[in-house]
């Protein structure tokens, strides 16, 4: 039974052979677990994207050390369990070298485990749970997009140094990560010389965000901080334009709130606001450019953070095996530990103590529905301390 | 006793037993093929039919739909992985895991037992869906992310030791499992308790008319199921190493619904048949499309409407026939089978 | 915060906000509690109905029909939906002795395939509708959006509408005589079948109405179905199954204490609450406030 994404790989492999490479060896096997159904499904598909626009490259390019990269797919459903069960069938069926594009931490950090018992290294490209390279850290699991820490850390430097005095008030999504990307970015407010002046944890799916309101309107608030996702974001910015909240306000959140899967439903309330991102299409590089109309071409839509992400991995995973000279476990992870490379949005370099990514992070503002760009901070300044005690 | 429930109960053995072969058999293949990842995913198949057979006994022979023993089975699993991160005994964390189930089970039943029908699967729904929330915002509990860490053990069986690492022989071990629970259920449906749970789904207002109270029955049978899930859960973090919210969540609940119904319900063995099925399908299906829930909802339905009696109702009635010693006793009044889920 | 203050800014707007989200919830408990009162059918897939009614106000209105249209257009649109449903599905289980059960189920592999169906056809991430009025009213200092007032009216009218045609029209009488006795009602000559699944299909444009009239607030998407139904049931079950007005009163009382509660506790503890509030009266009162529609 082909699957679709079984015929990715086919016409992968066809493209490659029409390029008259000739391929030495067998290929490169690199799983993707990633949401292609569910209420992720839209994240999962610009992290495929991302990947098959760099396999492509690549192989058009002789592939990695002249073997042929293949990306198998499946689906993790969002569901952890889920996402361990076909991860173990990609690493003992398919024998993949490789695993890659686990969305929400809870998958990320079992599958990490699970590559932990496997002996095969794991990358995230979306999850920004600070503990997957902190204190939960593995040494199979690498991430190469930016996580909350340096997200938050990009914005309070920003609103320290454009909006000093402000008084904000923090909405955040009242589970886990809410709650930590709001201490984190009160504490990061703090530093910058930021007043909090209030904050409400809302629970996740809340339809009304309006029984909130009040408290907003008490504090008297010029700029609100929020990191609700997906629909929650439709639904809170589109109730706070509708009670006429928004008026005057400086609206800032965390990169994950206002993405390309809900833009368009935000409509006008997105308009203005910031935030500190790895990435936007409109940064003004030559590498973006390039993959920008590649990836337009190829997708008829503009490549968003996920996307851009999931794309520079495969570009790092290919420099650090060709570096390595094989595709080995541990002759991979010391090859990737320290590891520097270029992807669209400028250097990146994987800090050898917890496997982190750290770049330059992007000032981000929507502008009619366009990811502006209107600040960078020195990567640095936006990551924290390596706080990863197990290896 | 010797009657129809017998003859019924005789076929379902019948039918475990070939479950078992088939079972045994697949695991020998395994092994000799090195396999690592269908023993598992068939281990995980049992664990979750565990989780189906809870689902039956308060389906098939309670006659009351609970919507909620996920939250029991998450309730095992999350016990069981607590004490495995601390002490790295098996008995422990079962232990462990059955009393956090008892306890909670008595809870839910003295919440859910006091209505009947539909409102009480309302509850049982709710329920569940309540705590998993809570589970959900705890971080003690590991919050939305859930337990990593749980170490692989080993497990003391006499002389020997199997370790949870091993699939094959965790494999053995899930099933042995869940042919105890299996045992122990037949062996109480056999007696007058069992027999009274069968009554209330045949008729519950005249139970009491018997001498029976009608809420204690329930009371045991909902805490046994929730014990049963509880137990079977806590296998759960032993073979994959974590535990999530989401094994508490609807989905789950429904999963285990939809094992028992595919299968047939009020066999005890078609909850195990079913929640194989399940996972053979969204496998399956999951490999060509996105929309494999399409695909599981159609049969559900196909099921409930077509085949009330789930796929082992095909081969139920002249297995019967076959292993009874005389033929069926012909009778005025019409005759319909107890373990008619529908009648 | 001073006392005036307190008021203005936070238990005044409270109580309003409650007084909308509590409309929206009523429309669709509506649905349900007909479906259930008279039919006596437990329906699980009424939230994806609500969440068809919005894509059906979604496509409409991007192929440019007015949203007041709409209002009337889609609960028609979804009448057939709603009778297929019934005399395809819901009529072959109806007989058997396990109908809350089987119905139950039935309705529950319906609502995966339709979640799944509106996921395929329209993908995973959300629309949303633009509101037919914008802008917001200032009453005492406390700020209403004109959307949500009209809300309350709409509503307000929709539920007015539906309990005359039900308890002062010869229709509705034919209807409620269907539920209390249908061998009775068949041989006074009326084609009961055709009262049941008339009467599924109301259940289920009413969903579809509060779905086209809540788009604009909620966000359109595929599961957002699941929103609801928690909740609908509740209400249901406080209110008194088949009741009309029980439905009512039990869908304000409950969305002001999920309101309230969320001033004075973790937002994250309302559902536990709700749901204690649902598990109380079924313990105690299991008719809730106003019983059968049917036995009225």
């Amino acid at each position: 039974m082909r699957n679709i994404r079984h015929g990715i790989a086919q016409v992968l492999f066809l493209g490659a052979l029409a390029s008259t490479q000739s391929f030495a060896q067998e290929s490169i096997k690199i799983g993707v677990v990633t949401p292609l159904s569910g209420t992720y499904a839209g994240v999962g598909q610009p992290v495929r994207w991302g990947l098959e626009l760099a396999a492509q490259e690549i192989n058009d390019a002789g592939g990695i050390g002249k073997r042929k990269v293949v990306l198998i797919f499946e689906d993790e459903e969002a569901n952890p369990s889920v996402a361990v069960q076909k991860a173990e069938r990609l690493f003992q069926v398919e024998k993949v070298d490789f695993l890659t594009g686990m969305v929400n931490s809870g998958s990320t950090l079992a599958v990490g485990q699970l590559g932990e018992r496997n002996n095969k290294l794991v990358s995230t490209t979306v999850s920004f749970a600070d503990s997957i390279t902190g204190d939960k850290c593995s040494p199979n699991v690498f991430r190469v997009n930016a996580r909350a820490e340096q997200q938050s850390n990009a914005l309070t430097y920003w609103i320290g140094k454009e909006r000093p005095g402000s008084r904000v008030f923090a909405i955040g999504p009242d589970y886990e990560m809410g709650r930590s990307s709001v201490a984190a970015f009160k504490a990061g407010a703090a530093k910058n010389k930021v007043e909090t002046v209030g904050e409400v944890f809302v629970p996740l799916d809340s339809k009304d965000y309006s029984q909130f309101f009040g408290q907003v309107r008490a504090s008297r608030p010029d700029t609100i901080y929020t990191s609700v996702a997906g629909n929650d974001t439709v639904r809170l910015l589109g109730q706070l334009n509708e009670f006429g909240i928004l008026r005057g306000v400086q609206i800032v959140g965390s990169s994950g709130t206002i993405t390309s899967q809900n833009i368009a439903a935000v409509g006008k309330a997105s308009e203005g606001y910031v935030t500190g991102s790895g990435y936007s299409p409109k940064i003004d590089s030559p590498e973006n450019k390039k993959f920008v109309a590649a990836f337009r071409a190829m997708f008829k839509t503009d490549p968003d953070l996920f996307a851009a992400d999931s794309y520079g991995l495969l570009y790092a995973y290919k420099a650090a095996v060709e570096k390595a000279g094989s595709v080995e476990t541990d002759k991979v992870r010391e090859a990737l530990r320290g590891l520097s490379w270029q992807t669209p949005q400028g250097q990146k370099t994987i800090r050898a103590g917890d496997h982190q990514a750290s770049q330059s992070m992007y000032i981000v503002k929507i502008k009619e529905g366009q990811f502006d760009v209107v600040g960078q901070v020195p990567a640095d300044d936006a990551i924290g301390p390596d706080v990863c005690a197990r290896f | 006793m010797h009657d129809r429930q017998s003859r019924v109960m005789r076929t379902n053995h019948v039918l475990m037993m070939l479950f078992v072969g088939g079972a045994l058999v697949s695991s020998a293949l395994g092994i000799a093929s090195g396999d690592t990842f269908y023993l598992r995913l068939g281990t995980e198949a049992l664990i979750f039919g565990g989780l189906a057979l809870s689902v039956d006994l308060l389906l098939g022979y309670t006659g009351v739909l609970s919507l909620g023993q996920a939250l029991y089975f998450g309730v095992g699993a999350y016990a069981s992985a607590l004490v495995l991160l601390h002490v790295p005994s098996f008995s422990l964390a079962m232990i462990a895991a059955g009393v956090a189930s008892l306890v909670s089970s008595i809870l839910g039943g003295l919440i859910a037992n006091r209505v009947r029908g539909v409102y009480f699967t309302l509850i049982t729904m709710g329920l569940a869906q309540v705590v998993a929330k809570i589970v959900y915002n705890s971080r003690e509990l590991g919050a939305s992310d859930g337990i990593i860490g749980i170490p692989i053990i080993k497990i003391g069986l006499g002389a020997a030791s199997v370790s949870t690492a091993d699939p094959a022989g965790f494999f053995l071990v899930v099933l042995g499992i869940i042919v105890a629970l299996y045992v122990f259920l037949a062996y109480l449906l056999e007696t007058p308790f069992g027999r009274v749970l069968i009554a209330l789904k045949a008729n519950e207002k005249r139970v009491p008319f018997l001498g029976y109270s009608v809420w204690r029955a329930r009371m045991v049978a909902y805490v046994l199921a929730g014990v049963i899930a509880g137990l079977s859960g806590a296998l759960y973090p032993m073979l994959r190493g974590f535990v999530s919210p989401e094994l508490m969540f609807f989905m789950t609940s429904g999963n285990g619904v939809i094992s028992t119904l595919l299968g047939g319900t009020g066999t005890l063995v078609g909850a195990l048949y079913g929640s194989v099925l399940l996972v053979v399908i969204k496998s399956a299906v999951g490999s060509w499309t996105e929309h494999h829930l399409v695909v599981i909802g159609l049969l559900f339905m196909c099921s409930v409407l077509f085949l009330p009696r789930g796929l082992l109702g095909i081969v139920h009635p002249w297995l019967q026939q076959a292993l009874s010693r005389k033929p069926p006793p012909e009778d005025v009044r019409r005759h319909v089978p107890i373990s008619d889920a529908r009648s | 915060m001073g006392m005036i203050d307190y008021i203005q800014f936070v238990l005044a707007p409270q109580v309003i906000n409650g007084l909308a989200l509590g409309t929206a919830v009523v429309l669709v408990a509506l649905g349900l509690t007909i479906i259930f009162g008279l039919l006596d059918v437990i329906n699980m897939s009424h939230g994806e109905f609500y969440a068809v009614g919005a894509f059906a106000a979604l496509s409409l209105g991007v192929a440019g029909v007015n949203f007041w249209v709409l209002i009337a257009l889609v609960p028609i649109l979804m009448i057939p939906l709603g009778i297929l449903v019934e005399r395809l599905l819901i009529q072959r289980v109806f007989d058997g002795k396990d109908r809350h059960v089987s119905t139950l189920l039935l309705t529950l592999g319906l609502s995966l395939i339709i979640e799944d169906l509106l996921k395929a056809v329209f993908g995973p991430n959300t629309h949303s509708i633009q509101a037919p009025v914008t802008g917001a009213l200032e009453l005492f200092g406390v700020i209403v959006p004109n959307y949500r007032l009209l809300l309350i009216v709409i509503g307000a009218a929709i539920v007015c509408m539906i309990a005359f045609v039900i308890y002062r029209t010869r229709l509705g009488a034919v209807v409620r005589a269907a539920a209390f006795d249908r061998n009775m009602t068949a041989s006074l000559g009326v084609p009961v079948a055709w009262v049941y699944a008339g009467t599924f299909a109301l259940g289920v444009s009413l969903a579809g109405v509060a779905g086209v009239l809540l788009a604009p607030l909620y966000s359109v998407f595929p599961t957002m179905g699941r929103d609801f139904i928690l909740l609908a049931f509740s209400v249901v079950i406080v209110g008194g199954m088949g009741s009309i007005w029980g439905a009512v009163i039990a869908g304000i009382f409950l969305t002001q204490v999920q309101a309230l509660a969320s001033l004075v506790i973790s937002p994250v503890w309302t559902d536990p609450i709700v749901f204690g509030t649902m598990v109380a009266f079924l313990m105690f009162r299991p008719q809730g406030l106003f019983g059968r529609l049917g036995h009225a």
